[in-house]
């Protein structure tokens, strides 16, 4: 059997290069896969073309460390710790990356199309808006850069029936998709415990796929109840043992948010200089995951721990 | 009987809870709408089916989640879904009927109930940007909603400068002529009082005014005329329900 096996160093630099459109799994605070998000800050990779689950800290951040030059956003947010997305909202105000506009139903529905291999979806959605009329990515570029689609969209009426006026999207090209799960073989077999959100059909869409995970288990322990695996072994390219890996977003029965840390983010965020020393301090400061782990402590991360039938931590310190 | 005590943020979240009927199946985003639905189920709604856009239903939240995505909300839930399936499940609602409202919140108004959630000023070149539609867009498109706003002249105006999610979009056929499911806005709740809009025009007239706050107070704060001939004065928040938010629903007070 071959091993997918490799560290967060050896994928990043495997699988993601400059100018890659890359999507990420997760939702705001829950499984997001901060580890590579870290790796690819460490690796100074540019020029990305950014999308995927609704964006909290980990896309924010690499807005922030200069690694984005595309956003496809429908949120951005670490919702109850920052409102608006620091970094992000700077970069838009002041026009230093490119961004576009859809709504978070119609992203999931082009990267489930996209994990189908159809090339557009038929919506309702952003009909009467200004999703619909103002593009935030202008029309010269969508026409002259290759990595991008001819347009944003398309309304139309349905040929099946004139009556009616739907909206039609193009389906993301991904090269590289990346999640966080709690399990996964040698051989890429992956079990996702609590919500999937959308990291199944990026892990699907995508090119290529690496997946980050809590521990790498023995092949026979997620063979022996196969209809409990969201991933077969055929799709992911890399698997990458990180434990903690979601920090500081949760991770179903491992750990809880770190709620102290997304509320120093949304300090650190604010500011250019604070930001610039937390990208020094916290991620290009701490030579891998291993490190970043050691910075934040046994005893931080023990007091994140889940508690059985919770999901979460009772009483956690949140503000 | 003593009066109770109570900020405008928790006769907000009251005055929200009371718009949820027991046995419904309503969506539910950040922040209050969150409290207020929490509220509703631990109190007049025990029987509410909450859904989130994150694909998480039924759950039964006993600590204030802070986003969507958060554990706390799945705790006890039917499922958790993929989330496909979710917006799929959303966008049959109005086919169907099984989903009786969605909670929406914005940055701006108009008198249709459009709503602005992504940026002030040109869109482009923004004075400020908000985090962009998030599930807004697709409630709005699909579901009956019931929206949350802060009660601002600059927040409710003439004219929106991004439509993010729609309302009645220009009156009685502007969804049908847009393309949209005939659903749409049905009350706005704010610090002040609860809109709603005219069968008729869909415009948004006053329906009701909290304690201590007069209508004309409300047109003051409002950026386009509103009807205020039908308004009456809410009923104050009961002691029991304050009991029920500050105790059990949000006792560290995150939210209200």
């Amino acid at each position: 059997m071959s091993s997918k096996v490799m560290t967060m160093q050896e994928a990043v630099s495997k699988y993601i290069h400059d100018g890659d459109h890359i999507a990420l799994g997760g939702f705001v605070t829950n499984k997001k896969p901060y580890a590579a998000v870290h790796e690819i800050i460490r690796q100074g990779i540019k020029d990305l073309y950014l999308e995927g689950g609704p964006g909290g800290g980990d896309t924010d951040m690499l807005i922030g460390a200069g690694c984005v030059k595309v956003l496809f956003n429908s949120y951005m947010a670490n919702s109850g710790f920052t409102q608006v997305s620091r970094r992000f909202r700077k970069y838009v105000e002041e026009g230093k990356i490119l961004w576009e506009d859809y709504s978070l139903d119609v992203q999931p529905m082009m990267y489930h199309a996209a994990a189908l291999g159809l090339p557009y979806v038929a919506v309702k959605n952003m009909l009467g808006s200004s999703l619909v009329d103002k593009w935030g990515i202008p029309e010269e570029v969508y026409k002259s850069d290759p990595k991008l689609p001819a347009f944003k969209l398309k309304v139309e009426q349905n040929p099946f029936n004139p009556d009616e006026k739907v909206c039609l999207l193009p389906t993301p090209k991904i090269d590289v998709g990346i999640i966080h799960v709690q399990q996964a073989a040698p051989d890429g077999t992956c079990r996702i415990d609590g919500p999937i959100f959308l990291d199944t059909d990026v892990a699907m869409a995508a090119t290529h796929c690496i997946v980050t995970c809590e521990q790498i288990v023995h092949p026979d322990e997620l063979r022996t109840e196969p209809w409990r695996n969201q991933l077969p072994n055929v799709i992911p390219d890399a698997v990458v043992e990180v434990p903690h890996g979601a920090h500081p977003s949760q991770c179903t029965n491992y750990y809880d948010y770190d709620a102290m840390y997304l509320r120093m983010y949304d300090k650190v965020s604010a500011d250019d200089e604070l930001f610039e020393e937390f990208l020094n301090e916290w991620i290009r400061g701490t030579k891998d995951h291993k490190e970043y782990l050691d910075k934040l402590g046994a005893s931080r991360l023990l007091e994140l721990k889940v508690k059985n039938g919770f999901n979460y931590v009772p009483g956690l310190k949140r503000r | 009987m003593s009066v109770a005590e109570y900020t405008s943020s928790q006769m907000m979240a009251v005055a929200m809870a009371r718009q949820v009927k027991d046995g419904s199946t309503i969506i539910v985003g950040t922040g209050l709408p969150l409290v207020a639905a929490s509220l509703a189920k631990n109190s007049t709604a025990p029987n509410v089916r909450l859904c989130f856009e994150t694909g998480m239903i039924d759950g039964g939240p006993i600590e204030v989640p802070t986003s969507v995505s958060d554990m706390r909300i799945s705790y006890n839930a039917s499922s958790l879904w993929p989330q496909y399936y979710y917006f799929g499940f959303q966008a049959n609602a109005y086919k169907k009927k099984t989903i009786d409202i969605g909670f929406l919140g914005g940055a701006q108004i108009d008198v249709y109930g459009n709503l602005n959630s992504t940026c002030i000023g040109d869109y482009w070149h923004p004075k400020s940007r908000f985090t962009g539609s998030g599930g807004a867009n697709g409630i709005a498109t699909n579901c009956n909603t019931v929206i949350m706003m802060k009660h601002q002249k600059r927040r409710f105006c003439e004219k929106l400068d991004y439509l993010t999610s729609p309302g009645w979009i220009d009156g009685p056929d502007g969804r049908k002529k847009t393309g949209l499911p005939e659903v749409g806005p049905q009350a706005v709740v704010t610090e002040l009082g609860i809109m709603r809009f005219n069968e008729k025009t869909k415009r948004m007239y006053l329906a009701e005014y909290f304690p201590g706050i007069t209508p004309q107070q409300i047109q003051d704060n409002t950026g386009f005329e509103m009807d205020l001939s039908k308004a009456v004065e809410a009923e104050p928040p009961s002691q029991e329900i304050l009991d029920i938010l500050l105790k059990k629903v949000d006792p560290q007070r995150l939210m209200v």
